[in-house]
């Protein structure tokens, strides 16, 4: 059966590009991760999964280091990116998020103009040299979010202008204008509609030539659509981590074939 | 395997009418089969047109199953085991339309026979091979809805008694074609059925075979016991 797989599930570099051992969460009191160890791979979408509460959002926000900002988080074990420690005194979280961008539940983009919006990552890292050269990353960052022939004639006006699904593709856009290796996405459809939601998938599926795009999200049929690797959270463990079309035939274990089937929440 | 119910509740209602619908069109094959070999052994006509009309009610179960499996998995999306359901509830009704033409063309070949002298105990032999496949059927179908997975892998290894019960009335066909051509005609005719019959417990087994692909997730690997053709009817 193996020579059946079909091609477009294969994925391309079975190399890792983050690497979790042991990882735990606390918030106060709270336990809200235990013990998660996972290897995500490089050119892949892999999809978090789980109910409310589950962990997922703790660990993504984990993987570029936003529970930082959290007061009274406090995260044990070890995460690596490339095999290097992300926790480790000598990194600046503000590189790391360059190399590891996160794109959220709700489009934010700035009260500021298309163009202003994708160049402002490049600008503060020190990425371009020129105007030129900022040009070229915007538009070449505008292209990869599958946005510029939409706005290219109106790189000025203002980002708020443009409609949700857009301003979601201009998020995108905006964090892969800093070059980064590692993408994470909070729910990026939530706030879409099915044509937009198509689009961002699209988009998603593009990328991952690329980048490791890591996706949160609570459409278990969007995680079925866009990922090759699927997790499964539940009340801060790590239920099950596998090949996606196996997770959603075959699961081994009876929680993920529960939450899968809609029978617990 | 998993017994607790769906969240929405009107999804269990969905899958549980969709299997009811196959208990029943099983339960109308079983019939047709044991009143078809009724038939065939009480030389009843009556009977067989009954079984030969039976028919069309088992053929339009098996349209209304493929819509509404169709439908279920366009509006619910299902996912691991009531994927799996959905898949074998469309598989399983497929074989049961088929024994169901089966037991009509056993029903038909009775009405022929009926006009045909008698031969020897034959369809006595046939009406014992019929019941043995019925039970072969009524027993997939229970460990279908019981989810059991022992009582499939009974079923699929039982299937090597029915083959053995072909082979004997093959061999009984064949003397009897010797001793006296006059019975060839009706010889021919008893041996489709009962190679039908034969047929009819593979798909049991099939059925069976579903069950344990439903529970496990996978297809039996190893290759069930058979048992071997009559010598005489192996090529030299």
């Amino acid at each position: 059966m193996n020579n059946m797989i079909f091609l477009e599930r294969n994925v391309e570099v079975e190399k890792n590009k983050i690497s979790a051992q042991g990882v735990q969460v606390f918030y106060g009191e709270n336990h809200a991760l235990k013990d998660v160890n996972v290897d995500i791979l490089d050119k892949t979408v892999t999809a978090f999964i789980g109910p409310s509460g589950c962990g997922k959002s703790t660990f993504l926000r984990c993987l570029n280091r936003m529970n930082d900002t959290i007061a009274g988080c406090r995260i044990v074990g070890d995460i690596r990116l490339d095999g290097e420690d992300i926790y480790e005194a000598a990194v600046d979280p503000v590189q790391l998020r360059a190399k590891v961008g996160m794109v959220f539940q709700k489009p934010n983009p700035f009260p500021k103009s298309i163009y202003d919006n994708v160049a402002y990552g490049p600008k503060i890292h020190g990425l371009s040299r020129s105007k030129a050269e900022l040009d070229e990353i915007v538009e070449t960052s505008l292209r990869r979010a599958a946005l510029w022939n939409e706005v290219k004639d109106r790189l000025h006006a203002g980002a708020t202008g443009l409609s949700g699904g857009q301003q979601q593709r201009l998020c995108i856009a905006r964090a892969i204008a800093t070059g980064p290796e590692v993408l994470l996405m909070d729910e990026p459809c939530s706030a879409l509609d099915p044509i937009a939601t198509a689009q961002v998938e699209q988009l998603i599926d593009e990328l991952r030539s690329r980048y490791s795009v890591v996706i949160v999200t609570h459409s278990m049929q969007q995680a079925a659509r866009v990922s090759q690797r699927t997790a499964f959270f539940h009340m801060g463990n790590l239920v099950e981590y596998g090949e996606t079309g196996h997770i959603f035939t075959n699961p081994s274990d009876p929680r993920t074939e529960s939450y899968i089937t809609g029978r617990i929440g | 395997m998993n017994n607790e119910p769906h969240i929405a509740s009107a999804f269990d209602r969905d899958l549980e009418a969709i299997q009811a619908m196959i208990v029943r069109m099983a339960g109308l094959v079983e019939t047709s089969l044991l009143q078809a070999a009724e038939a065939l052994e009480t030389r009843d006509e009556e009977l067989a047109d009954t079984v030969r009309e039976g028919d069309k009610v088992i053929d339009d179960l098996e349209l209304q199953i493929n819509t509404e499996a169709a439908r279920m998995i366009a509006l619910r999306a299902p996912a691991a085991s009531d994927l799996r359901t959905a898949l074998s509830v469309i598989k399983i009704a497929a074989s049961l339309e088929r024994c169901g033409d089966y037991t009509k063309n056993l029903a038909k070949r009775s009405n022929v026979l009926a006009q045909l002298s008698p031969v020897g105990g034959s369809t006595r032999s046939i009406r014992r091979i019929a019941k043995a496949v019925q039970l072969q059927l009524a027993g997939a179908i229970d460990a279908y809805i019981k989810r059991d997975y022992d009582m499939a892998v009974e079923v699929r290894n039982r299937d090597k008694d029915i083959d053995q019960m072909y082979n004997a009335l093959f061999r009984e066909f064949l003397t009897h074609m010797m001793e006296d051509p006059r019975n060839i005609t009706a010889c021919m005719h008893l041996h489709f059925i009962a190679k039908n019959i034969e047929r009819l417990g593979d798909h049991a087994t099939g059925i069976a075979e579903q069950v344990i692909y439903l529970i496990t997730g996978h297809l039996p690997e190893e290759s069930r016991p058979k048992g071997s053709l009559p010598s005489s009817a192996t090529k030299k």
